[in-house]
């Protein structure tokens, strides 16, 4: 069947739904801010991919959809033109000795899934793994399973995917879903993937995240890092052409304001100490993102008449996003 | 008649001698279940890091929606005027005159700075605060924080977040047998219901925990055990424990044994 579809939301869900669906169907994209989408949590992310790392916070289920999720990503990406930068070469993590207390309760809750498991490393293979980290840390652990993505570039290289597709996308627009119709116009099925802009109507609450990106020349790590630490648990996820980001707090508020000096002192500080290269790295930008997130902080499609709804992707966009879209195509077809 | 056993802060009664904070857990309903579990009365939240209460409302909407008394505390301040100031805030958006003083003096282990502790709560008392000063367990410091018009002292069982118990028990009873009128709460450093045990046993009026339920593989599970090791603590102590003795003394007696079994 060929059907007439809306998305609605073209933050990171909306965008898979509307690459997935414009191969068959008639696809229009309505968003309520500019081309940019500014107000889009996954173009803050980080974009890490790392269903076993973040395990230790969900349950098991979300985890295991974020192992199909990346089994997905590399035809998501090839599907596109342009590098978008997609990487599966494991998560390294590690502590400074005196919060090894802290990595061994991170070890202790990693849940086994699908016979993925993290392997404990000594300072000689963390060496081997990351040479600039040689000498730095004496335990850590490996996470082979994971990767990421470079979002920037996927926010790019979708919108030019589905320009080229003819996909009508209706900037500046902030529209009503009434009677499974979209200001009064009648659709097959409506994608809703407005993330926070749904909070009318449904009980989303906003979680804050602040993400720094920086260009460190001095650096060459090759892999995302993460850093357990008590209070400044932080993630370095490594970009194309010495970029990295480096994320992120989270913060229960609906406050998308300018990040403030102290997160962003945690932020760099705790970078710093696993990297002191990035001391003379640049400030490209600092970012804010609200999180869309259920009070149990799990992700939901729901359907109700011919209106679809992913939402709730809370801390895990890039790693649930791809499994949840193939359930709304798999429910349309 | 007997009269309830409450536990008292600042005049007023509640039941349950367990206070329960509310960061970490894995999501806002798992929060809100493990709270309920946990048959607490009151609850800790820290404005600090959700900016404004507005910023803040739906997370506190749930806070709010479990009906608990609402205990502000000043986490992450390190010196006089950030607790100072922040109580100030709590008293607004949260219309009340309760302070748990928490002022950090090293930010590795979380330690309470003792010297800036008396000079904050001097200040909250003079303003009309109920302080409910965060403090290391200190006999001294202990003393003059009573002196200055604290009803409530919370010494440390170990540092914040490390779950190890009651590292100076000691320390901890000396307190307790000094300052007998004085509403004592173990806050912080409490891992294992056993510990929570340990401190009612020994007299303490209530414990103050977050991450020993928070950071537990089952939080709402983890709820309950507390409560109940709560519970035992302070039927414990209203019982007396029997005396330590060095020398084993048979529960059953050995009169009537033949001779000949007797050594």
């Amino acid at each position: 069947m060929f059907y007439n579809i809306a998305v609605v939301g073209f933050g990171l869900a909306g965008r898979l739904a509307a690459l997935e669906l414009s191969k068959l169907h008639h696809v229009t994209v309505f968003e309520a801010d500019d081309e940019q989408t500014p107000n889009s949590a996954g173009k803050v992310a980080a974009a890490m991919l790392a269903p076993l790392a973040e395990s230790v916070l969900c349950e098991a289920d979300l985890a295991l959809m974020g192992l199909d999720s990346m089994k997905r990503w590399p035809e998501i990406v090839s599907g596109l033109e342009g590098d978008v930068f997609f990487q599966q070469q494991g998560t390294l993590v590690v502590a400074h000795q005196q919060d090894k207390g802290d990595l061994q309760s991170f070890t202790q809750r990693i849940k086994p899934i699908a016979g993925q498991s993290a392997q404990a490393l000594n300072a000689q293979q963390i060496a081997q793994l990351e040479p600039e980290l040689a000498n730095r840390f004496n335990q850590g652990l490996f996470l082979p399973c994971e990767g990421q993505i470079d979002n920037q570039a996927f926010y790019k290289a979708s919108f030019t995917m589905l320009n080229k597709r003819k996909v009508k996308c209706v900037f500046n627009q902030r529209v009503t879903i009434k009677n499974g119709e979209i200001n009064n116009r009648p659709f097959d099925y409506i994608i809703d993937c407005r993330g926070l802009g749904a909070k009318s109507d449904k009980p989303l609450r906003g979680v804050r995240g602040e993400v720094a990106r920086l260009y460190a020349p001095e650096v060459n790590l090759t892999r995302p890092v993460r850093l357990m630490h008590p209070r400044y648990p932080i993630y370095i996820a490594p970009k194309p052409n010495h970029e990295y980001v480096i994320g992120a707090t989270e913060i229960e508020s609906q406050d998308s304001g300018a990040a403030t000096v102290r997160s962003t002192l945690e932020l760099l500080s705790a970078a710093y100490t696993v990297h002191s290269g990035f001391a003379e790295a640049r400030l490209l930008n600092i970012q804010t993102g609200l999180r869309p997130a259920f009070s149990d902080n799990r992700p939901e499609v729901s359907q109700v008449g011919n209106v679809i709804s992913i939402n709730g992707l809370y801390r895990h966009g890039y790693m649930l996003a791809p499994a949840l879209v193939a359930q709304v195509v798999s429910r349309i077809e | 008649m007997q009269t309830k056993d409450c536990l008292t802060i600042y005049g007023e009664q509640v039941n349950s001698r367990l206070l329960i904070g509310s960061a970490l857990y894995p999501s806002p309903d798992i929060m809100t279940q493990s709270i309920v579990a946990s048959g607490a009365e009151i609850v800790t939240v820290s404005l600090r890091r959700q900016q404004s209460a507005t910023a803040g409302d739906d997370f506190w909407q749930l806070i709010k929606n479990t009906g608990l008394k609402i205990l502000p505390n000043t986490a992450g301040c390190h010196s006089v005027k950030e607790a100072t100031t922040l109580a100030k805030m709590c008293r607004e958006v949260f219309a009340t005159d309760w302070i748990k003083l928490e002022l950090i003096g090293d930010d590795y282990n979380l330690q309470p700075d003792p010297f800036a502790l008396l000079e904050a709560t001097k200040i909250l008392i003079n303003d009309g605060f109920k302080v409910l000063p965060y403090c290391t367990d200190d006999l001294v410091l202990c003393q003059r924080l009573n002196e200055l018009g604290c009803e409530v002292l919370m010494p440390w069982g170990a540092p914040i977040g490390t779950g190890k118990g009651l590292l100076n028990s000691y320390n901890l009873k000396t307190i307790r047998e000094r300052l007998p009128d004085t509403t004592l709460i173990v806050d912080a450093g409490l891992g294992l219901p056993s510990h929570a045990c340990q401190a009612l046993e020994m007299g303490y009026d209530a414990v103050l925990l977050n991450s020993a339920i928070a950071g537990a593989g089952c939080p709402i599970t983890m709820s309950r055990a507390f409560k109940a090791a709560v519970e035992a603590g302070r039927f414990a102590y209203q019982a007396k424990a029997m005396p330590e003795k060095d020398v084993a003394a048979p529960s059953t007696p050995t009169m009537g044994m033949p001779f000949w079994h007797q050594q």
